[in-house]
């Protein structure tokens, strides 16, 4: 069981007023999740779980400091606030610290469905065998998982945030693999369960598997390419995570310095980040209790700017997008529902286009090697196809790639018109079409 | 946490499991960060929760909870069976696990200064002089210094008798300086990259870094990367460092030698591995210079404890024996299907996971060489140090990873500092082109604390005993 959004709330703001400091601010989350997991066409681990954070930042002056805990009695809440009181008390004073931002109004998102809360450990199990069942029916062999987030998130400081909201999400995911090295993915991701379909998807990923059996080898270079959407989401998440945080751009790092307001992408390249869009997951302001808004990234292929939190929308003197992540946040203002829009092409119009080039299904284990240019390596995965004279031919091993994602966008050939949201659930989601690309540098292949 | 437990395996009974085992586990962490003359962060957390795993009907679940009163165990206690008999509607096979002794004992890791003691103005000092000293050159735009301290104490208890106390403490210490210039960012890294060099141990260990006194050469090496030539793109040899050749280990023998990689059961998340059960005994892994053990009794490692997460002991076995795949990493359940019992490797990441095959001390046993012997013994090549990328597919088979910084080797000297050294390879011709490991005196054990893995994500303490290597015919400079 978790907290009910009032008493999260009602925890919340206890604790940022018990708090003996200048100022404060309290993070309260609380979930009950669940998740039925598969392999070999069985269900081999299922598992529950129910817990509450409590999070608090202590103002002193300009100094902060930060403690958490998940004991929720009155001791630890007062032994909680004590040690973030603590900790402020040995920071230095930071000149840059704007003081905790004063409440705005909030929108929140309604994410609570009960066809999501339904999938107990029998709807999952249920669920699962669906998804086995497809594979098994054709000799393959399944894996993957169903789950269930449940959660409560209640924001509250001395400055008179109040925000609070409670959301759930069903994850599920789909890998059906062959004998002869065909292997094929699907996954789903929504607030609202009644959407999901388990045969329908894992009969899509089972379709794969079957034809990518017997995969070739391919030579090295560089080749057009369509990638799915589960490929593409890995290049926007990557581009959010080292080019798009504002704490990134304040220390030169970011692909962005220097470069807002011109071009460095495709012109049909425009990228936002919309926690408040229809059918995404996740919290709809962020952890500071700011409100989070459609923000433009990159509009047009041309570079609009970065995402900020208080904190470093007062040392760019730039908006606060309401990009906080829970303190202490190491990472700077994140991205977490990052979409791309949609363009006009269908993938069967994109593939059809091709004389010669690789359909890549999604990528695997990708990394930054180059993070002002993103120059991104990773592998291929779970489906990955020849194309010639505009027709998927024959499976072709996995591929790794070494190549720099703001090149690869700057030659986009056309952008799909169906978008998919991917992504773990609870941090937020991705939505993103398929692309199709002129050139992706392909350097090796698996063994 | 004895009278949680006993009330949890027994409400497990009640409710119909078979076998069960819970585990309390109570933590605490401290993180203090400096980045760029500013403190980034100081934090501290605590947790107490949990964890009931049970069989029943023949299948697992498991449930944790936060909530330790009597109502929150026994419907924690009741859900793990519920979802076990959930599972078991569609069952294969029944769960069968290798017997283990009941223990009733306790363990505790080192540790002479508790470091949570230490006071935090001591600690800040150390890093405000170490990220200070790193922006002595004015190419280093962004510097970073970080310390994190972790405290563990848990009980596990099983319903075949085993009952066992655990206490340890983990540091990490580390500082990074980024060079920022024409383009590019490029940094430099001690005593290890992403977060530094993580041991079991105390406030002792972080002091033994003496991260502030390294502070000016690595900010040094991190300004002169700017200016230094690229990486080539050939084949040539590599000698790699201790710290990248074990999360080489880390990632192409660690992963793929986890016995439930083999089996299939990480298959859509992680993924399975290019190692079969039929190889085990016959298959070459790498050369004769390749030695490769897991070993959960090495003082101060990530990777040590008295018994894993199912009241396994504590163990030292070989993965791989003068080059020849030996032996796996495994579970209870696992391990029955090899023919042995359990070498100990399953581990939670806290009380509300369910325990997974996990890495212990997983190391390159050291070789013979020295390591200006081993330069002298080069005509020609390339040594890397410090991992900055690392990528690996889902067989653990096609790697790439790149470096923080090179030499050029010519003539068994090393030569100009290269920048961007990446090098990419198949599995077992890497280990396979392994020709020389370094002594006992350049070996030493690598703290990795952030091994992911598993779904719900699993991040795992690990760690590599590792000594500079040399591997030829290596391609390097990839998309350079």
């Amino acid at each position: 069981m978790r907290l009910s959004l009032e008493d999260a709330r009602t925890l919340a703001d206890r604790a940022a007023h018990v708090t003996p400091a200048d100022a404060a601010e309290a993070v309260v989350t609380s979930s009950a999740s669940a998740l039925t997991r598969f392999a070999g066409n069985r269900i081999h681990q299922n598992v529950a779980e129910s817990d509450t954070h409590l999070s608090i930042r202590a103002v002193l002056g300009t100094r902060t400091g930060v403690a958490s805990t998940n004991r929720l009695d009155d001791d630890a809440l007062v032994r909680c606030a004590a040690a973030a009181v603590e900790a402020a008390r040995h920071a230095p004073e930071d000149p840059d610290f704007p003081g905790l931002p004063e409440a705005q109004p909030v929108s929140v998102a309604d994410r609570v469905n009960p066809a999501t809360l339904g999938y107990d450990a029998d709807r999952r199990a249920e669920a699962a065998r669906a998804i086995i069942g497809q594979s098994e029916a054709r000799g393959l062999t399944a894996a993957g998982t169903v789950a269930v987030n449940d959660y409560a998130v209640a924001i509250a400081s001395t400055q008179g945030v109040d925000a609070a909201m409670e959301a759930g999400d069903l994850r599920a995911t789909v890998l059906s693999m062959g004998g002869h090295g065909g292997n094929g993915w699907a996954s789903f991701l929504g607030a609202d369960a009644a959407s999901f379909a388990p045969a329908a998807l894992g009969g899509r990923a089972a379709r794969t598997a079957e034809r990518s059996e017997d995969p070739v080898s391919l030579e090295p270079g560089g080749y057009t390419v369509v990638l799915a959407p589960e490929a593409v989401a890995d290049i926007v998440d990557f581009l959010g995570y080292v080019g798009f945080s504002g704490k990134a751009f304040a220390e030169g790092g970011s692909f962005l310095c220097d470069a807002l307001g011109t071009s460095i992408m495709d012109g049909r390249i425009s990228i936002y980040d919309d926690a408040l869009a229809p059918g995404t997951v996740g919290i709809s302001f962020d952890y500071e209790g700011q409100p989070k808004h459609r923000t433009p990234l990159i509009e047009g292929g041309v570079a609009v700017g970065p995402v900020t939190d208080s904190y470093y929308a007062h040392r760019l003197s730039l908006p606060n997008t309401g990009h906080a992540l829970p303190a202490p946040n190491p990472y700077g203002p994140i991205a977490l529902n990052l979409e791309m829009a949609a363009g006009d092409a269908s993938v069967e119009d994109m593939v059809a286009s091709v004389e010669r080039g690789i359909y890549v299904t999604r990528f695997h284990y990708v990394n930054v090697e180059d993070p002002m240019k993103v120059v991104l390596t990773g592998m291929t995965r779970d489906g990955t196809f020849l194309i010639e004279d505009g027709q998927l031919t024959s499976a072709v091993r996995n591929q790794r790639f070494t190549q720099g994602a703001l090149e690869a966008l700057s030659h986009v050939r056309s952008v799909g018109a169906q978008r998919s949201l991917i992504g773990p659930g609870e941090g937020g989601a991705t939505l993103v079409p398929a692309l199709l690309l002129e050139r992706w540098e392909f350097t090796g292949e698996t063994g | 946490m004895k009278n949680i437990i006993a009330e949890a395996l027994d409400a497990a009974a009640i409710a119909g499991a078979t076998y069960a085992d819970a585990r309390v586990v109570e933590t605490r962490e401290q993180e203090l960060s400096v980045r760029t003359g500013r403190v980034d962060a100081i934090g501290s957390s605590e947790s107490l929760g949990l964890g009931i795993r049970v069989i029943a009907d023949g299948a697992w679940g498991f449930a944790a909870t936060a909530d330790m009163s009597g109502d929150g165990i026994g419907t924690a206690a009741r859900e793990a069976v519920a979802l076990a008999r959930a599972a078991a509607t569609s069952l294969r096979e029944p769960v069968r696990l290798a017997p283990v002794d009941a223990y009733r004992d306790t363990w505790n890791g080192p540790c002479e200064i508790d470091p949570f003691t230490v006071p935090v103005d001591d600690k800040l000092a150390i890093l405000l002089a170490a990220d200070e000293a790193l922006r002595a050159e004015a190419a280093v735009r962004v510097s970073a210094a970080r310390m994190a301290f972790l405290g563990v104490h848990k009980m596990f208890g099983s319903s075949e008798g085993s009952l066992i106390e655990q206490s340890y403490t983990e540091s990490q210490a580390g500082i990074v300086a980024y060079a920022i210039g024409e383009g590019e960012m490029l940094p430099r890294s001690y005593p290890n990259s992403h977060g530094g060099q993580a041991v079991q141990g105390g406030w002792e260990a972080v002091l033994a870094l003496d991260i502030a006194g390294h502070a000016p050469r690595v900010g040094e090496q991190a300004a002169a990367l700017l200016s230094a030539d690229s990486c080539p793109s050939e084949t040539t040899t590599v000698i790699i460092d201790g710290s990248q050749v074990a999360l080489q280990v880390h990632e192409s023998i660690g992963h793929p030698t986890e016995l439930d990689r083999v089996l299939g059961d990480e298959a859509a998340f992680a993924g399975t591995s290019w190692v079969g059960l039929e190889d085990l005994g016959t298959l070459k892994y790498g050369s004769e210079k390749v030695t490769v053990t897991a070993d959960a009794t090495v003082p101060g490692s990530l990777g040590s404890f008295g018994w894993d997460d199912e009241g396994v002991p504590a163990q030292r076995d070989f993965l791989i024996r003068d080059g020849i795949l030996t032996g796996f990493q495994s579970s209870r359940e696992s391990a029955l299907t090899i023919g042995r019992t359990s070498n100990g490797c399953m581990r939670a990441d806290g009380w509300n996971r369910q325990p997974l095959v996990r890495m212990t001390t997983i190391s390159l046993e050291p070789g013979t060489w020295g390591f200006d012997e081993l330069v002298a013994d080069t005509d020609d090549g390339i040594y890397v140090e410090t991992n900055n990328s690392w990528s690996i597919d889902d067989r653990r088979l096609n790697f790439q990873f790149a470096c923080e910084i090179g030499w050029e080797i010519k003539g068994g000297k090393l030569g100009r500092m290269i920048k961007n050294p990446n090098y990419t390879g198949i599995t077992p011709e890497f280990w396979g082109s392994c020709d020389a490991v370094c002594s006992p005196k350049h070996w030493q054990v690598w703290g990795i604390p952030n091994c992911g893995k598993g779904e719900p994500m699993q991040v795992a303490h690990v760690a590599h005993g590792a000594a500079p290597a040399r591997f030829r015919n290596v391609r390097m400079g990839v998309g350079r």
